[in-house]
């Protein structure tokens, strides 16, 4: 048949090979040595993976078999079972090339037994007998005098067996666990005989007992190809052996017998033993007894060593001592459980092992990424170890199992467990086909058009196009899965679920629900069935809404207010059909109103009277503070489209109340920081004030019959107004300044801007349906018994004689917010005389120290204890205050960047101009930051203007706190980082304020 | 319910327990307790049982209230002195907030998170004390007490109150589960000493509450009075606290290296070098009395300047003989430490100072080889030794200034702390003393 192609192009294509005019060449050279098995090649070649690479490895491993006998050997168990060589020889390069270098192992794919049914025990024996060890023995030792390669070279030849297995099967999710545990037993047999070569090299190895205790995959016997095996190790010493020698006899063991299984060798090693799983993870010692493993877990062990813990199982040595462990260890898992946060730790863990993956491979990791196994491992570990604590039936290692467990006790719906299940076994198949091609340790969905092409066809899937919609689907899936199996069978009886999906009992749903963090179960059942009763679409839409919403509601700090806020919404928006249609298109929105409901109530209240603004958190965008061009520009319209005050008062106030919200939003969400949020509710505030001014000029002047006042009026922002750090419920402090044009009548003039300013706090603060900013002008030229506006030549005749140093201080927090231009512009110059001087005297510094102590000890409210004061109290905003305003008074005058009234940027200029250390003002930023932080979610707390200065004691409060900080700290640490920034501060301040000298 | 939970409440049934007293410390190191019925017990694992800390010296914030106490299953004992049958137990607990977590102002979770941080860099820290204290015929705080005998060290004072006293003492610890490696008649007149036997640091500091417990009790019942009170008598000497340290990793001692200088480790030598360099720091808590600077400044032996030496009995760190053939046993001793200390605060910031040295690699100066207290002013000055703080004014100052402990106590248990201290200090300041009647009154 020499010369004359074997097969058609046309065919040869049609089974897949890509370069036709090559594999014919390669067949007609394989066809010289294995006539038959080249004819009918191509009636196999398209069921393998890379049909290309079977018929060059086909050739290679031709051109191996140089004896006669073993040409004759190989042609009989390929013509045999040409399935199964064709399939290693076209989905395993690796194998391949295993056979290529020992074809003598090629007839052992004529195997009789499958791999299937194999029992470990003899897996375990073939392993053993390649070393010279017995298997019979209670302590097998190696005899071989060169056991190592021996060991490998048997280890291969069975993976070979199991691979030809799985890789020849039409339907490889089907045999996917099958081919998981057969990887698991030689696994087991490998650690075995690496520790019956480890005594043959140990001499003193019978006065230690040593046990390794798979964990991980091999623990639960679902392997796959090429995996790190995790093992920790078990050691005691023999009976009348001295334990500290047994200890380290043991270490030597369990290091050796790992060296055998992974060091570098002529023949290749097999995978890496990993021991990190074990107490205190790489610092911990390699071997410890059962009583020191026992303790660790009752002591240290995090929530997620529990988990890892649910899968261990003696693999390999003492067995007696492998199952004192499993006896003294497993009880334990079952109580992780009831530890407080529980499945939030475990949400956080699973959430940074997401985020530890590069960006980059993300979305293809099979493993790590999202929708990816490990998300169904923690679906599945944490429904066990919720449920397991009442439920034995649920205490089984395989994710497979425990899934159908999950399924047989009702705590997960049918449909729900058999989605999982396919998709596990999917994703697996991808995994092992992708591994089997080069025993490569990889779980990155490839990029290159070749590998997934092989792909594709070694999962038996088809082309690309349907590799790739597996994919995404089944990630899809998974990612949903977690959600649907969590939270929907919480949905109550009622909630008319179809007849396959699961129904938790009262009592598990209770389990659940506290799990979560509900604190009263009962209630949050009673709004859950609710919101899902009757047969509308409303209904219905909710029921698919509600696991996932409930989902972000438990990740809040008060789930049961959250939930109830939800019902609430609901409930306002039940004609609505945006909400619902928002919430089910929408992850980001739907997160977000969970975030909002469950932590800040002041936000809830504010969604409750706007529901409208709930559509903004679909978009970052939206939450974005608006700038004051934008605003103003909208006030602009606002004014000139209507001449009635109140409505356009009321439209400005709109205005105000819709940035207010945003902001908080905003905050609340991490989106913006509270600096920031605080800037935004200022500028809300400076829109509202400027148009209250207009209007009030406006309607005095017409009640005056002028057409204009014979006056300019501007509005001066005084206190935390002035410096831009308005917080969601301060009142804004003002000032009222005019100047009479020329020629108009002084006392008319003062009269008419009396009623100004007058009539300009009535239209911020009278009831309207809009909600008011209350506005202070205390804080003016001789307080309430000062005039209430103020010519600016009266202004300066004030200064001139009063020059009280804290007058000037006050005045660093001016800033001119609306009026005309050229008064505010006048006004400014003649308070700079003021706050900026070309010198304070010792006396003046004098005085405001003084003034400053007396504050400490006169202002603070009564019966508050000052540290937790966050305005008045040690370290708190206004000893930040005080030290920048004293640098402004001094220095302000020949350092222009100082002249400023927003204390961060004055801080910031000090320490450009080296007036500041910038260690000292890092620590004093640090707690002016935490105190504005801590007093916006006190705020967002719903906590009225009087509570917000004062940081709460109760611990749900704090809690709730910490959650709206966002530092990830617990409320206690929340109140310890507060008291350590404030005490720093503290420090800082009484050096540069007072001038205290530090001595030792 | 875990295990050690079903076996505390089976050891109650089984044994017949009709109170069970739950233990914790106040922020002084004072014995807190709570009793309980057994019907009480399965909801005080569970639940924990809350209580009104604002009764407790410095455990809660001056609004909060409510607290909880949750008993820790492992620390389960009967109380023997209450009799066999129908008796009395106790646990330590874990002090939390209503919400569960572990409360700042629980000096039992600052020991906890400081051997946490110590875990996080593969450490176990084990103490060994030597706890010393005086019998007394009886408490009168106006006349001097009266010793029960006079003896010196190490004598063995036939039919003394002391030997009874130290064998019920010794029984009694033992019948608790509490280890006594040594005992012996200290220097001082009615003088004892009693040492624990290593631990890891928290079991060790639970043992000290137990132990001085222990002790008071079984004074009590043989008629005579035990004070662990620092300096009680002028002209005797003081009880202190010396303490034994050692960190571990895993089951290696990690202060040992063989054939190195007194077979000291690098991480021994830096954790001995932090321990010296922060030790006026934490001196307000390692002697938080008043009296306890009288022990502190007494002489006989009192470690009163910050250096090291190797067996020398005049320094503030000693390196005890090694015992050849023992190598794990590689340990440092701290002295200026008193039986009136807060064990808890007292190891977590001892802790804390050592490791400290280990983190930033601090070098070890040489050690002391003279008796330090036979130097003149200047040649300890010259040599570097400087003095610990002289009284607790000065021990609450140079505090104050201390991140290491702030950040060791909290905050919260920093602040109570100091506050307490300068408290107690200005009521100190406030006394007018008979000394000083006698020696001012007829002269001025």
């Amino acid at each position: 048949m020499a010369g004359r192609a074997i097969s058609s192009a046309a065919v040869l294509r049609r089974a897949g090979i890509v370069d036709p005019s090559r594999a014919a060449e390669h067949l007609t050279n394989l066809a010289e040595v294995f006539p038959h098995v080249a004819t009918h090649a191509s009636e196999y070649l398209h069921e393998v993976a890379d049909p290309d690479l079977a018929v060059l490895q086909g050739l290679r491993l031709a051109e191996a078999c140089t004896a006669a006998q073993q040409r004759a050997d190989v042609d009989e168990t390929w013509q045999r079972h040409p399935r199964r060589v064709w399939g290693i020889l076209g989905g395993s390069a690796a194998l391949g090339d295993f056979l290529v270098t020992h074809p003598e192992y090629v007839s052992d794919l004529a195997y009789r037994e499958s791999p299937w049914t194999t029992s470990s025990d003899t897996v375990r024996g073939v392993l053993l007998d390649a070393i010279g060890a017995d298997g019979e023995a209670p302590i097998p030792v190696a005899t071989e005098d060169d056991p190592v390669p021996a060991m490998r070279i048997a280890y291969r030849r069975h993976l070979l067996v199991i691979a030809a297995e799985d890789l020849a099967h039409p339907h490889p999710t089907d045999i996917m666990p099958r081919v998981s545990e057969a990887l698991s037993d030689l696994a087991d047999a490998a650690l075995e005989a690496s520790l019956a070569i480890a005594r043959s090299q140990v001499p003193e190895h019978a006065q230690a007992q040593l046990a390794m205790i798979a964990m991980g995959k091999t623990g639960a016997r679902e392997l796959n190809y090429v995996s790190d095996v995790d093992v920790v190790y078990v050691a005691d010493a023999a009976p009348h052996a001295d334990k500290d020698s047994a200890m380290e006899i043991a270490t030597a063991l369990a290091t050796t017998a790992a060296r055998v299984c992974d060091a570098p060798g002529s023949e290749p090693a097999l995978w890496a033993v990993d021991a990190a799983l074990r107490p205190e993870g790489r610092d911990g010692p390699l071997v410890r007894d059962v009583v020191s493993h026992a303790a660790y877990y009752r002591e240290w062990a995090a929530t997620w060593e529990f988990q890892a813990l649910l899968k261990a199982r003696p693999a390999a040595g003492d067995r007696a001592l492998g199952r004192a462990y499993i006896k003294a260890l497993a009880p334990l898992v079952w109580e992780a459980s009831s530890r407080d946060n529980f499945v939030a730790d475990a949400q956080a863990m699973r959430t940074r092992v997401e985020e530890n993956i590069a960006l980059a491979e993300q979305d293809r990791h099979i493993k790590l990424g999202p929708g990816g196994l490990r998300d169904v491992e923690f679906t599945v570990q944490l429904l066990q170890l919720v449920h397991g604590r009442m439920d034995t039936t649920l205490h089984v290692a395989r994710t497979l199992d425990a899934l159908q467990a999950l399924r047989d006790g009702g705590y997960v719906g049918r449909p729900d467990a058999e989605r999982l299940s396919s998709a596990y076994r999917q994703l697996r198949v991808l995994e092992h086909r992708l591994q089997a091609y080069r025993m490569k340790r990889t779980h990155v969905m490839p990029t290159e058009e070749a590998a997934r092409r092989r792909l594709a066809r070694g999962a038996r899937l088809g082309q690309i196009e349907d590799l790739d919609h597996v994919w995404t689907t089944t990630t899809r899936e998974v990612r949903a899965l977690h959600l649907d199996m969590f939270y929907r069978p919480l949905l109550p009886v009622t909630a008319s679920l179809t007849a396959e999906e699961a129904r938790l009992s009262p009592e598990a749903a209770q389990e659940r629900l506290t799990a979560l963090g509900f604190a009263d179960a009962a209630a949050a059942q009673r709004h859950l069935a609710a919101l899902t009763k009757g047969v509308s679409r409303r209904a219905a839409i909710q029921r698919q809404v509600l696991p996932a919403m409930m989902g972000w509601i438990a990740q809040g700090a008060d789930p049961d207010a959250g939930l109830l806020a939800f019902r609430n919404v609901s409930d306002q928006l039940r004609d609505s059909s945006w909400f619902l249609t928002l919430l089910r298109d929408s992850r980001t929105a739907g997160e977000r109103l969970g975030a909002l409901l469950s932590t800040a109530p002041y936000v809830t209240t504010a969604l409750l009277a706007s529901t409208e603004s709930i559509t903004w958190l679909d978009s970052d965008e939206e939450l974005t503070p608006r700038s004051r061009e934008r605003l103003s520009a909208e006030a602009d319209a606002i004014l000139s489209r209507s001449d009635d005050a109140v409505q356009c008062i009321t439209a400005l106030r709109n205005v105000r109340r819709r940035e207010l919200v945003r902001a908080a939003a905003a905050n609340v969400l991490g989106i913006v920081d509270s600096v920031s949020a605080a800037r935004a509710v200022t500028l809300a505030a400076d829109i509202v004030v400027q148009g209250a001014l207009r209007i009030a000029c406006h309607e005095v002047a017409l009640r005056n019959g002028q057409s204009q006042l014979p006056f300019d009026m501007a509005v001066v922002a005084m206190g935390r107004y002035g410096g831009m750090e308005m917080g969601y419920v301060s009142d804004a402090d003002v000032m009222y300044v005019y100047e009479p044009h020329q020629g108009a009548d002084e006392d008319d003039c003062h009269r008419a801007a009396r009623k100004v300013a007058e009539e300009c706090a009535l239209l911020l603060q009278r009831p309207l349906s809009q909600p008011p900013l209350a506005v202070d002008a205390d804080l003016r030229p001789e307080g309430r018994s000062g005039p209430l506006a103020r010519s600016l030549e009266s202004f300066r005749e004030y200064y001139a004689r009063w020059s009280e140093p804290w007058e000037a201080q006050a005045l660093l927090r001016c800033r001119t917010v609306a009026g005309n231009e050229g008064l505010r512009e006048k006004f400014v110059s003649l308070i700079d005389g003021v706050r900026y001087p070309t010198h304070v005297t010792d006396d003046a510094l004098d005085h405001m120290r003084r003034l400053k102590a007396r504050m400490e000890s006169e202002r603070l409210p009564r019966g508050v204890d000052p540290r937790r004061h966050l305005k008045l109290g040690p370290g708190g905003l206004s000893d930040v205050e005080w030290v920048v305003q004293l640098v402004q008074l001094r220095h302000a005058h020949e350092v222009p960047s100082l002249r400023t009234s927003v204390t961060l940027e004055a801080l910031h200029a000090a320490v450009e101009a080296d007036l500041v250390d910038a260690s000292d003002a890092a620590t004093l930023e640090a707690a002016w930051r935490a105190a504005t932080e801590l007093r916006g979610a006190i705020a967002l707390r719903g906590r009225p203007a009087h509570a917000v200065d004062v940081m709460p004691t109760a611990a749900h409060e704090l809690r709730a706190l910490a959650a709206i900080v966002g530092q990830g700290r617990t409320g206690e640490e929340e109140d310890d980082n507060w008291a350590r920034l404030a005490r720093r501060c503290r420090r800082v301040m009484e050096r540069l304020f007072y001038e205290w000298e530090e001595k030792r | 319910m875990d295990k050690q939970q079903e076996y505390v409440l089976r050891s109650v049934e089984e044994r017949d327990v009709r109170f069970i007293r739950l233990w914790f410390s106040d922020v002084l190191g004072t014995l807190k307790s709570v009793a309980i019925a057994p019907a009480e017990l399965e909801n005080a694992f569970e639940e924990g049982i809350g209580f009104d800390g604002s009764a407790i010296e410095g455990l809660t914030r001056s609004f909060e209230a409510d607290m909880i106490a949750v008993p820790d299953p492992s620390t389960f004992q009967i109380l023997p002195w209450r009799g066999d049958t129908q008796g009395a137990a106790r646990m330590f607990c874990d002090i939390k907030s209503p919400s569960g977590e572990p409360a700042m102002a629980d000096s039992r979770n600052v020991l906890k998170k400081a051997l946490d941080r110590a875990a996080e860099k593969g450490f176990t820290f084990y103490t060994h004390p030597e706890v010393e204290f005086y019998l007394f015929e009886d408490m009168s705080t106006d006349t001097p007490p009266v010793p029960v005998d006079r003896a010196g060290y190490f004598d063995n004072v036939p039919r003394g109150t002391g030997n009874n006293f130290r064998r019920e003492a010794i029984t009694t610890l033992e019948a608790m589960g509490i280890s006594v490696e040594f005992s012996h008649h200290e220097a001082g007149p009615g003088q004892n000493e009693i040492d624990l036997r290593y631990a890891d640091a928290l079991t060790t500091a639970d043992n000290i509450m137990t132990f001085r417990a222990v002790v008071k009790e079984v004074a009590m019942a043989q008629g005579v009075f035990a004070s662990f009170m620092p300096k009680p008598l002028g002209d005797a000497p003081g009880s202190g606290m010396h303490t034994h340290m050692s960190l571990f990793e895993g089951d290696r001692n990690a202060f040992y290296e063989a054939g190195a200088e007194l077979q000291l480790s690098p991480v021994a030598r830096q954790f001995m070098a932090g321990l010296l360099k922060h030790a006026p720091e934490i001196t307000a808590i390692t002697n938080q009395y008043v009296n306890s600077y009288k022990r502190l400044w007494g002489g006989a032996e009192a470690p009163s300047y910050v250096c090291w030496g190797h067996n020398n009995r005049s320094a503030l760190v000693r390196v005890p003989v090694h015992k050849p053939g023992k190598g794990p046993s590689s340990r440092i001793e701290y002295r200026a430490i008193d039986a009136a200390v807060n064990p808890y605060l007292a190891f977590a910031v001892m802790l804390a100072a050592g490791l400290k040295g280990i983190d930033e690699g601090y070098e070890l100066a040489a050690g002391a080889e003279d008796d330090v207290w036979e130097l003149s002013p200047t040649e300890r000055r010259s040599l570097g030794y400087e003095p610990l703080p002289s009284s607790l004014a000065e021990a609450v100052h140079v505090m104050e200034r201390s991140e290491l402990v702030a950040e060791t106590l909290g905050e919260q248990v920093f602040d109570y702390v100091l506050r307490n201290k300068r408290d107690e200090w200005q009521s100190y300041r406030a006394q007018v003393t008979s000394y000083e009647r006698e020696r001012y009154l007829p002269l001025l």
